[in-house]
């Protein structure tokens, strides 16, 4: 192996294979931070609700006239709705997985050596006079859902939501309640000190994810309420039989509207729909983070490829003369593979030291993740396959300089 | 016009001193045809290079056209080799992208003439070397003898007060090389002075006078200039 | 000499058009993209009132309760009814407002369209502290301030789809069931972002303005629930619907305050902490200490209005130039290295070594001139996708001359800046060595 010669050469023609090794070492750098964001970012894009996302949607009217009959309204209002064909279930609720406006609620739990609740966390807050279960599709895992004498009459705007009992998500009861595995029966409770309000877990589902799905847990903290408010507002969850979702869409938004002139229509929207809204921006920056990536290790690879082709045009009359004294075809080839892997691993090493102190820099100012080591290793395979690849044809056509040409050129 | 005294130039590696040329003596006068010549390695490439302000020298005193070179800076040497000394080199040295016409101009822009100005002395030269209708073709499309006549009109065009020519014919056959001897005969006859450097002896008769550099040290033939010295000096 | 050099560096690089190519391309590209967020970055960090930003402040009032679990460190956006009505009542400043959002439905005379609109309840002062431009009319008075009159301010928008082409101020808006009389009509404000009004985690930041605005105290005397952010740390309201809301520590106001100079800051701010502190005398606010005073730029930077996101893109878009300008030398080097002997006849010709850099950086300027405009081509691209973010971002995601010029700009920097090295190489070709290998 040449390497003490090979490596004295690159000594003597050091700008080149400088301008290669930062090349590479940017492009490990810039790889390595871009590519856990991508991941995560896609990732946390592609978090499922909990609902049956793809025949569900929202729609919300919002009455502006008082003295609105609520509880007449509302009948009629699910009569509608129910009658169009297609329709599976329907349930009135404040609010829906994605669609990113609600209520965010405390809640505490009786915790050993306190008299009072303790606050634990804040969550969603989901309050519905239907079944929310069937509606949204969710996934029951213990105990039941609401019963028709479980809702209590309330006016949000004019009175304290007072709930007896409420329903959990499997990460809020766990949240509540930790090192338990039942939780139907226990106490949770809506703020906290002694005013708080007891209510008692009734059921248990898999999993719903609160409006806004943040970026931590708190996506996954939700409870649910048994409430017919008395405020004039409707907004619907429904679930349709599979593929009439958009036709359904139309027919409940029409028929609600043309219902009654003292309500004015904000928005009929599927899951689907809010999905993209709410992942619209991560699933933006993955993608041009990804666009700049690609763009970048095309950049490098040509790089390589040219510097590569110019020191092996450059020393046309060395590989001659090598050629003539003996070396084989593969000898030449493996010299320029060689000395093109010794560049490449000395951008790949200074790329690692780039790549953790730009992540430094991102965590300091950006508040991005820590970079996981994952994807910087695959970075430095593919940049050293990017390396071998892009060497490999001007390798190739050093192999291929004739002995003559030692003899021949000036 | 040129005035070499005890020049000395000696290339230093890490390990090894070489004396190219050894406190040599030359004067050529204004007007003079001067060959140099010697064999290969003897130094007369450096001589050239030194006198027609390419490299620096070591020691001693260097007078073209009666200024003092030494210490001059590396923009101070160009500009002067630009103003007083017309090249001719063995390769012609053409630039292959550039035409005749353009290849012509290269000296005299760097000499500030506006543009009518240049394109008269561009015009005069190749006219004096009888290729002036050829002035868009490209050096590719010349024969090796017509190269070298621009070559000459390119030193030509600055009206040079020095021309230094390195093996002029060197890759010439001989009809071509008969051709452009003739044309510098001409041009010395009006007044430029000519200084030659080949390894060629027949070549070397033609001129006035010749300077023989063996080992980085002179010996004058020819015209009274007669001074050898021994290589122990 | 310029144009000398011009045309044989063109020339040269008609002459080798994969090579120029390449770097016209890597030059474009990385241009178009650093450009691209950079503009992003510029639009969105604007100053949207610069001759006033430093005297137009934003009160918070920090009522969180000691020791909460989530508590941020500072003050929250938004502040309570209590200290609202506290700030007013001291009068301090050139000119105050307290607000908050609202929606409703704007049923239009003779027309049975139903409007879904947006409103923001506001101070009379504010159309005079925000210099909110009018088609016609103007804002109410002060007087109507304080009867609660109903008075509202629309859009030329909302104007058009209620009375047409006719005159709306003077004429009556029916809004929140109740009759509105439209004192002025606003013409093209569109203040980018949309400042007075910034809750953070509401998108809408560059977006449209509301559609109308009326008077504080009308909203307060009719009960109008607020639509936005509420939020009650601690206990709860006392009692439930809007009176408790008000007279809790529920925050979902804002306060803005105009000096009549910027040094007046000090002065206010201990105003304010006069208030705070006669508050804490009372009971209310234990970490009523963290309030604070912010002008427009720091509210923004507050409001992180330019995201994070934002600013990723910007330096990695920056490094990929850098890295596109890395490979731009090599290239260079390259392309130069062949022209060694060309180099050396005109240095023996008599050029010095200034005009064989001027010759050769004048190459790497016309790569980045046309490099430039492939770039400002590209950035086009760029902007869509960056764009593709958000309605927000798309907003400020527009090219604009100055864009263009800053494109062109980056590129001829970047292509000289690329080619220092490789020209600085040319120049020390020595005529001596190249003649001998002739």
């Amino acid at each position: 192996m040449e390497i003490r010669p090979i490596l004295s050469a690159l000594v003597r023609s050091k700008t080149g294979a400088l301008l290669i090794i930062a090349q590479v070492a940017l492009t490990l750098a810039i790889l390595g931070n871009a590519l856990p964001i991508v991941l995560q970012r896609l990732e946390v894009s592609a978090r499922p609700t909990g609902t049956d996302e793809a025949n569900v949607f929202y729609t919300r009217l919002f009455g502006f006239k008082p003295d609105i009959d609520v509880p007449t309204m509302v009948a009629d209002d699910y009569a509608l709705i129910r009658a169009i064909p297609g329709v599976e279930a329907v349930a009135r609720t404040n609010q829906a997985p994605l669609f990113q406006s609600g209520w965010n609620l405390s809640f505490g739990a009786l915790r050993e050596g306190n008299a009072e609740p303790v606050d634990v966390t804040n969550a969603a807050f989901y309050y519905t006079d239907g079944s929310l279960v069937d509606s949204l599709g969710l996934a029951l895992i213990e105990g039941r859902d609401f019963r028709d004498d479980d809702y209590e009459q309330i006016n949000s705007g004019l009175a304290d939501i007072r709930p007896k009992q409420v329903m959990l998500t499997r990460a809020m009861a766990e949240k509540l309640f930790p090192d338990e595995s039942r939780f139907v029966g226990r106490s949770v409770f809506l703020g906290s000190g002694a005013d708080a309000q007891e209510m008692r877990v009734i059921g248990v589902v898999e999993k719903m994810q609160s409006p806004w799905a943040q970026n931590s847990e708190m996506a996954e903290l939700s409870v649910i309420v048994p409430i017919f408010d008395l405020q004039p507002s409707a907004a619907y969850v429904v679930r349709t039989a599979p593929g009439e979702l958009d036709r359904v869409m139309r027919d409940v938004e029409a028929a609600l509207t043309t219902a009654r002139d003292d309500r004015v229509h904000i928005d009929t929207r599927s899951v689907a729909e809010a999905r993209a809204s709410r992942y619209r921006a991560d699933r933006a920056l993955a993608w041009l983070l990804l666009s700049l990536t690609g763009l970048l290790v095309l950049v490098t690879a040509s790089g390589i490829v040219g510097m590569a082709s110019l020191w092996v045009n450059q020393r046309r009359k060395q590989i001659g003369i090598r050629r003539a004294v003996g070396a084989r075809r593969v000898d030449i080839l493996r010299y320029f593979l060689v000395e093109n892997l010794m560049v490449t691993s000395a951008g790949i090493a200074l790329g690692l030291v780039l790549a953790f102190a730009l992540n430094h820099l991102l965590v300091q100012q950006l508040s991005i993740a820590r970079m996981p080591l994952g994807p910087l290793g695959w970075g430095m395979l593919g940049l050293w396959l990017l390396g071998l690849l892009a060497a490999l044809g001007p390798a190739l056509r050093a192999s291929r300089v004739p002995p003559a040409v030692a003899t021949r050129t000036a | 016009m040129l005035s070499m005294r005890k020049l000395s130039k000696v290339y230093r590696t890490h390990m090894i001193e070489t004396h190219a040329l050894r406190e040599i003596d030359i004067e050529v006068g204004e007007g003079e045809f001067v060959a140099v010549t010697g064999p290969s390695g003897s130094g007369k490439t450096t001589f050239l290079n030194i006198a027609g302000l390419l490299e620096d020298f070591s020691s001693g005193e260097f007078l073209l056209d009666g200024i003092n070179v030494h210490g001059l800076n590396d923009d101070a040497r160009s500009r002067l080799r630009n103003q007083k000394i017309g090249f001719i080199f063995q390769g012609f040295n053409l630039i292959a992208d550039l035409n005749l016409f353009d290849n012509v101009d290269v000296p005299l822009r760097y000499r500030g003439f506006n543009s009518a100005e240049r394109r008269r002395r561009i015009e005069a030269a190749l006219g004096k070397v009888g290729l002036a209708s050829r002035m868009k073709y490209y050096p590719a499309e010349l024969s090796g003898g017509q190269q070298q006549r621009v070559a000459i009109a390119r030193a030509l065009a600055g009206e040079p007060r020095l021309l230094l020519a390195d093996e002029p014919t060197g890759n010439l056959d001989s009809q071509m090389a008969r051709g452009v001897l003739e044309l510098l005969e001409q041009i010395n006859a009006e007044g430029t002075t000519i200084v030659m450097v080949t390894h060629d002896l027949e070549l070397a008769a033609r001129a006035q006078r010749n300077v023989h550099i063996v080992d980085g040290q002179v010996s004058d033939l020819d015209h009274g200039h007669v001074t050898l010295r021994s290589v122990l000096g | 000499m310029f144009s000398y050099y011009l045309r044989l560096g063109l020339s040269s690089l008609r002459r080798n058009p994969l090579l120029t190519a390449l770097m016209v391309l890597t030059l474009g590209v990385g241009v178009a993209a650093s450009m691209s967020t950079f503009a992003v970055m510029r639009a969105m960090s604007g100053d949207p009132i610069a001759h006033k930003s430093d005297r137009l402040l934003v009160v918070q009032v920090d009522n969180s309760p000691a020791g909460e679990r989530n508590d941020r460190g500072e003050p929250s956006d938004h502040l309570s009814w209590l200290d609202a009505k506290a700030l007013l009542a001291n009068g301090d400043g050139l000119r105050r407002s307290a607000m908050y959002g609202v929606g409703t439905v704007a049923e239009p005379p003779d027309s049975d369209a139903r409007l879904r609109v947006q409103g923001l309840a506001v101070g009379a002062d504010f159309f005079a502290m925000f210099e909110v431009p009018f088609d016609s009319g103007g804002g109410w008075t002060a007087e109507d301030d304080e009867r609660a009159a109903n008075r509202v301010v629309i859009t030329r928008a909302l104007a058009q789809k209620s009375f047409g082409a006719q005159p709306a101020v003077g004429r009556s808006l029916r809004l929140f069931d109740r009759e509105y009389e439209v004192s002025g009509v606003i013409g093209d404000w569109q203040p980018q972002p949309r400042y007075y009004w910034l809750e953070a985690g509401n998108g809408n930041l560059f977006g449209e303005i509301e559609d109308l605005f009326f008077p504080l105290n009308n909203a307060l005397s009719i009960e109008e629930s607020p639509q936005g952010n509420v939020s009650c740390s601690g206990e709860g309201p006392t009692e439930p619907g809007y009176r408790g809301l008000l007279d809790s520590e529920c925050v979902f106001m804002q306060f803005w305050v105009e000096l009549a100079d910027a040094g007046d800051r000090d002065a206010y701010a201990d105003r304010l902490s006069g208030h705070v502190a006669s508050q804490k005398q009372l009971g209310r606010l234990p970490l009523g200490e963290r309030s604070r005073l912010l002008d427009v730029r720091e509210w923004m930077v507050a409001q992180r209005v330019l995201g994070d996101d934002t600013r990723l893109q910007v330096l990695l878009a920056f490094a990929f130039l850098l890295v596109c300008i890395v490979n731009t030398v090599g290239l260079l080097l390259a392309k130069f290295s062949q022209h060694s002997g060309e180099i050396g006849v005109r240095r023996a010709l008599g050029a010095t070594r200034g005009q064989v850099f001027q010759q050769y950086l004048m190459q790497a300027g016309v790569v980045g001139i046309v490099g430039g405009l492939l770039g400002v081509g590209l950035t086009f691209v760029g902007l869509w996708l960056v764009g593709q973010q958000s309605a927000d971002i798309a907003q400020a995601a527009r090219m604009n001359p100055t864009t263009l010029l800053l494109t062109l700009a980056t590129a001829v920097a970047a292509a000289v800046l690329a080619g220092l090295l490789p020209t600085w190489r040319a120049c020390q070709v020595t005529p001596a060595v190249q003649l001998k290998t002739q």
